[in-house]
């Protein structure tokens, strides 16, 4: 158990008796199974909106962002390799890079995100009781996790993964030494993954 | 562990970020495909940062989000894969049959683009595309000195427009194609055209591809009828774009 004593209790994508696994829907979108699509889509299309209008600040480029995402997996413009985690993960990668390419391409978008801009979250839909708990759990330990680093671990990180800066950028930004930054960055990360890699590692038992 | 790969496991984290710059980000792509302990620790790397987006406040995605991404996906067809499993044996006789049909179907097809593409004197349209908000792409002469071209391409992604200087006229039985060229992909023509006297033409056009996924956009010289895939150098062309 993480020092925030969250345990993730829920049940991996697709492990219900119910629930195709993430794997399946995959295959299935490849012989051109809409279904599929609508099932993974509606399985993790608020967790690639809820990052792609942290990074564009926008949700009209957080939907193009959305629907981009999940039409590059549908047309096999994107391939899931397994060796790189579960497909969340692998979603949230593309989904990620198409942003920080909306951000870099529209340049009076990235001034509203400088300027602090940032929009409105809606509600999620409601979840059921236990999804509401679990989900919450994680939240708050990835939250405690990012909280517990110094800001400035913290700060050089958020402007990687959500800006989309290079280590050279950050430290320009920042007025830093870049080996003052790559040290953040490094000692950020690995605080982190001490943090959070219990909580996420695919093989752990329960 | 040598001092190489020390400074090397240093920079896994950034890496993992997507934020190195060159040349360690190509050294560290070349030596996480070599060393396993490195390889290992960015999978961790790459999971904690998959996971971070389940630490924001949650918003919900609009409804017609979905409905239009579902629309979309039907005009869009998946790649098929392993398609030497799923076609029956006794079905490989139609194989090249098929693939002659393919050919001719490809053939058709640009000079059904040729006959498409109409060359338009600059002028309201010009004036109309300017206003409206879409992307341009800037091309440079390459192979030819002096040659330019813009392409304006709409906010729907796939309408365009092209216009061309400093090139020379063709003569009969030629003809230039534009081309989208994905990353590690096959080139997509974007239709031919012809210019004037003057070496100038403007042209609409069809994107074929998304701007996103083009790795190059050139023009090159073609036998008139077109060509299914560039046979000549690029003359002008462009690798950055907004």
């Amino acid at each position: 158990m993480s020092d925030s004593g969250y345990r993730d209790r829920r049940p991996r994508a697709g492990t219900g008796l119910d629930e195709p696994a993430d794997l399946d829907l995959l295959g299935r979108m490849r012989s051109g199974d809409e279904a599929a699509l609508e099932v993974l889509y509606k399985r993790y299309a608020g967790l690639v909106f809820t990052l792609a209008l942290r990074i564009v600040g926008d949700r009209e480029l957080a939907r193009e962002v959305l629907q981009d995402a999940f039409l590059r997996c549908w047309d096999g413009r994107e391939t899931y390799d397994a060796g790189r985690g579960r497909v969340p993960w692998w979603l949230i990668g593309i989904a990620r890079n198409r942003a920080i390419d909306l951000l870099r391409s529209r340049p009076h978008q990235a001034r509203l995100r400088e300027g602090g801009i940032l929009p409105g979250n809606a509600r999620t839909s409601d979840p059921s009781p236990w999804e509401a708990a679990d989900a919450v759990g994680l939240r708050r330990a990835i939250t405690s996790a990012l909280e517990n680093l110094p800001m400035a671990q913290r700060r050089a990180i958020e402007l990687a993964y959500y800006g989309g800066r290079t280590q050279s950028e950050i430290a320009s930004e920042l007025g830093e030494p870049l080996g003052t930054v790559k040290s953040w960055t490094r000692e950020g990360m690995e605080r982190l993954r001490v943090s959070l890699w219990p909580l996420i590692d695919p093989k752990r038992e329960e | 562990m040598t001092e190489d790969h020390q400074q090397l496991q240093e920079h896994v984290a950034a890496y993992a970020l997507d934020s190195l710059e060159e040349p360690e980000r190509a050294r560290m792509e070349a030596h996480v495909g070599t060393c396993e302990r490195c390889t290992s620790r960015l999978d961790e790397y790459r999971a904690v940062l998959g996971s971070l987006p389940s630490g924001l406040e949650p918003s919900e995605p609009p409804a017609e989000a979905w409905t239009a991404m579902h629309a979309a996906a039907r005009r869009r067809q998946p790649a098929r894969g392993g398609m030497e499993r799923i076609i029956p044996t006794t079905w490989r006789w139609a194989t090249w049959p098929l693939a002659v049909g393919l050919a001719a179907g490809m053939l058709a097809w640009n000079v059904w683009l040729l006959r498409e593409i109409s060359v338009r004197p600059p002028g309201p349209d010009v004036e109309a595309l300017a206003r409206r908000p879409g992307r341009l792409v800037i091309l440079t002469g390459t192979g030819v000195r002096g040659a330019s071209a813009r392409l304006l391409v709409a906010v729907d992604g796939r309408h365009g427009h092209l216009a061309i200087a400093g090139v020379r006229p063709l003569p009969p039985g030629r003809t230039y194609q534009l081309w989208f060229v994905p990353a590690s992909a096959t080139p997509v023509t974007g239709g031919t055209f012809v210019v004037d006297a003057g070496g100038r033409a403007w042209v609409s056009i069809m994107v074929p591809i998304s701007l996103d996924d083009a790795h190059v956009i050139a023009i090159t010289e073609e036998p008139s009828s077109g060509s299914s895939a560039p046979t000549g150098d690029y003359l002008v062309e462009a690798h950055t774009w907004r």
